[in-house]
């Protein structure tokens, strides 16, 4: 038994060894001078143009070389509060408009104020980008560099619009022409007594509530007191949303889509319009092709609206505040939230934070639907307006969520579980307990 | 022949074991030790984790959408349960016999076990979907008109549970076509003889017999009904209105999306207490009704 004790020695040595020379040749690295940035992102699509966008950088940088990991955007944010947990987040890495402020408030950031403010062409940027960042983050200051912003929009069908003679929506459209295109849109072809055409469709998803409380210049929360008190704005908005399923018989209840991914119910054709975010563009392509012809508008503009407010929030890049590389990181997220950047690493539909990007002739792609891209271009100007807080997936339904918390109160009303004032009040004493619970 | 063990010494077999307790400590003890104490703190990964006593437990019990998860929970348990133990033995003696083809059969009923949950989700998705899925086209060639299986809140819990039973069982099957191969033909064919009826053999002599495999397959099923998550993750999301969220989703929702470690712990081990009371009582009830003796 004694030369079995003696290989598994030698075993547990040639380990350390090992283990040893890895450790040592990282440590070799540094003492050459070279700084080396750790950037991670979530996103796995574009892994090879980041890798591209790396090298370009390294080029022009010398003494900097960056270190990329991509993850799979479920894996990532449990994977990086862990290293922020562990005071080890990378230099740079990809951070989402919901996280904002509950990072900001753990003082998890590098302050930008700086940087924005001494070394960043604004003329370059759309700054309102930068701006509802600092509004989001809730401390006054900058906390990270936009890369790219995702509006919300109303998807229509051109070829349905036609066939019913109505003109397609346009920057004056108002609630009530809207509504009554959908009403007039929502045909049973068949007649068969089972609508095949729908003139719009919604639930209680965020991006198709929330674009109407803003058009509508409304406010579903109390950012002063941090509760949940939708204002009369905020209660016409979702009134008449859901008059459009319970009244007008003009959108189904959700339960009648329950086969459906929720974004193929447009490109499917089963609906004439859909508003969500503009990220839409790309499935939209890929699931209708040329099936029908469709388009991009804004949200009507409600009757207490004045057509300025977009509902949009900014994908960032941010800056760990522990960071020994703090000039070299910020030169890589000036260069990874902008010039280094180029058209074919974005999703269609997400619109650069670099303004000569977007204003491009190949950021509108006039060759392919939506032929009226410039509506995006129009929104990135505009103010933003979210609903983004602490805990802002847990009482909003979002993700595995998103049957829950105010979603699922919306969906609830519209499939007739509850009545209006019934979901309101239930939405009230849940979002609020949510709430107390992290700011108070 | 005498064999000399002088070689042997009393540490040498923990070597070969030590790999596995490793592992076992590492990857479910220290876990299992860990989310108990967690349960007793605020910890959101982000921060350092605060002690804040029982609050979390007291937070659940005085959370009325808790009762509702947990009642969803009993009543998957209750429907999954029952349905993999009589569908699985009605599958095992439907093919517990030799024709031509059984060896397809048993496949045939066996391949869902092994397909993804999230497949077999999104298949039953379409399946059941109002006005396009075929079940309820069948229904309205019946002149039934039909519900909303997944959307409406009264009966989703009961199309999901089923959707899972469906899935598993083939599994009970075959684990019931083992215990069915082990019972004498001999008992039954001298029931044959004396006049019993196939029915009679079968409630007198089958069933009875096949008590150790029925008592297994019941503990299993019991513990396997609370592993609900993917299949309500890929066909309802624990909706409408929390209509088929179960404490493992629950658990789920808390922990990686709410990112409330503390209280998804507190969530786990309601679960743990509710699996293990569970099975204790299976073991306690054994021997009322499980016969070891031919």
């Amino acid at each position: 038994m004694k030369k079995e004790y003696k290989y598994l020695t030698l075993i547990l040595i040639a380990l350390l060894l090992s283990v040893s020379f890895i450790s040592a040749s990282g440590t070799q690295e540094e003492q050459s001078g070279e700084t080396v940035l750790q950037y991670w992102s979530w996103d796995p699509e574009a892994k090879e143009s980041n890798e591209a966008l790396i090298l370009e950088f390294e080029a022009a940088n010398p003494g900097i070389t960056v270190e990329l990991t991509t993850l799979e955007p479920k894996e990532y944010w449990t994977k990086i509060r862990i290293m922020a947990n562990q005071k080890k987040l990378p230099d740079v890495f990809n951070l989402s408009s919901g996280y904002l402020e509950e990072w900001a408030s753990n003082d998890l950031l590098l302050n930008l104020d700086s940087y924005i403010e001494n070394d960043l062409d604004q003329s370059k940027y759309y700054m309102s980008l930068f701006d509802a960042g600092k509004d989001t983050a809730g401390k006054g200051s900058y906390f990270a560099a936009p890369y790219a912003l995702v509006t919300t929009n109303l998807f229509y069908n051109m070829d349905a619009f036609d066939e019913a003679g109505i003109a397609y929506p346009d920057k004056n459209w108002t609630w009530d022409d809207f509504r009554n295109a959908a009403i007039a849109l929502t045909k049973d072809k068949n007649n068969d007594g089972v609508i095949d055409q729908w003139g719009y469709w919604f639930y209680g998803r965020y991006a198709h509530v929330e674009s109407w409380v803003y058009s509508n210049n409304g406010h579903l929360l109390d950012r002063k007191n941090m509760s949940f008190d939708p204002d009369a704005q905020a209660m016409e908005a979702l009134r008449f949303l859901t008059d459009l399923v319970l009244v007008d018989k003009a959108a189904p209840p959700k339960k009648e889509m329950s086969a459906f991914r929720q974004q193929d119910v447009f490109p499917q054709a089963a609906a004439a319009m859909f508003v969500d975010g503009s990220w839409n563009i790309a499935n939209n392509r890929t699931v209708a092709g040329d099936n029908f012809r469709w388009g991009i508008a804004e949200i009507p503009v409600g009757p207490s609206g004045d057509g300025t407010i977009t509902y949009g929030w900014p994908d960032y890049v941010a800056l760990s505040p522990t960071g020994e590389n703090s000039d070299a990181a910020w030169k890589f997220a000036k260069f990874v939230s902008g010039e280094g950047l180029s058209l074919d690493m974005y999703l269609a539909g997400k619109i650069p934070s670099y303004r000569s990007l977007t204003e491009s002739e190949e950021f509108l792609e006039k060759d392919m639907q939506p032929y009226n891209k410039e509506v995006l271009i129009d929104q990135a100007g505009e103010t933003m307006r979210t609903s983004f807080t602490l805990g802002w997936g847990e009482w909003r339904g979002y993700g595995a969520a998103e049957t829950l918390g105010f979603n699922g109160v919306i969906d609830g009303i519209i499939d007739g579980e509850f009545s209006f004032e019934d979901g309101m009040e239930k939405a009230d004493k849940n979002i609020n307990t949510v709430l107390d619970r992290l700011y108070r | 022949m005498k064999y000399s063990f002088s070689w042997y010494k009393k540490k040498d077999p923990w070597i070969f074991l030590l790999p596995t307790l490793l592992g076992l400590f590492v990857f479910r003890l220290g876990p299992i030790i860990g989310s108990f104490l967690l349960s007793f703190t605020d910890w959101d990964i982000i921060k350092k984790p605060n002690f804040i006593g029982l609050e979390n437990y007291i937070e659940l019990f005085n959370n009325p959408s808790f009762i509702e998860v947990l009642s969803n929970t009993l009543l998957f348990a209750f429907m999954y349960v029952i349905g993999v133990t009589v569908i699985g033995l009605f599958l095992a003696v439907l093919l517990n016999r030799n024709f031509k083809g059984i060896s397809f059969f048993r496949s045939a009923f066996y391949t869902p076990v092994v397909t993804s949950a999230v497949a077999v989700g999104i298949i039953w998705s379409w399946i059941l979907s109002p006005n396009y899925g075929v079940l309820n086209l069948m229904l309205l060639k019946l002149g039934i008109n039909p519900p909303y299986w997944l959307g409406d809140t009264s009966i989703a819990l009961f199309t999901v549970a089923s959707v899972q039973v469906w899935k598993m069982a083939g599994y009970y099957m075959i684990v019931f076509l083992a215990g069915l191969q082990g019972i004498p033909r001999s008992l039954l064919e001298a029931a044959h003889i004396d006049g019993a009826s196939p029915r009679r053999s079968f409630f007198t002599i089958t069933l009875p017999l096949l008590s150790p495999t029925t008592f297994f397959v019941v503990s299993i099923a019991i513990i396997d009904s609370f592993k609900n998550f993917e299949l309500i993750y890929a066909m309802t999301k624990g909706g409408p209105q929390n209509a088929t969220n179960t404490l493992v989703y629950d658990v789920f929702l808390n922990a990686f999306v709410y990112y409330r470690m503390g209280y998804a712990s507190t969530v786990a081990y309601i679960l743990l207490a509710l699996v293990a009371g569970f099975s204790l009582l299976n073991f306690t009830l054994k021997k009322h009704w499980v016969n070891y003796q031919y």
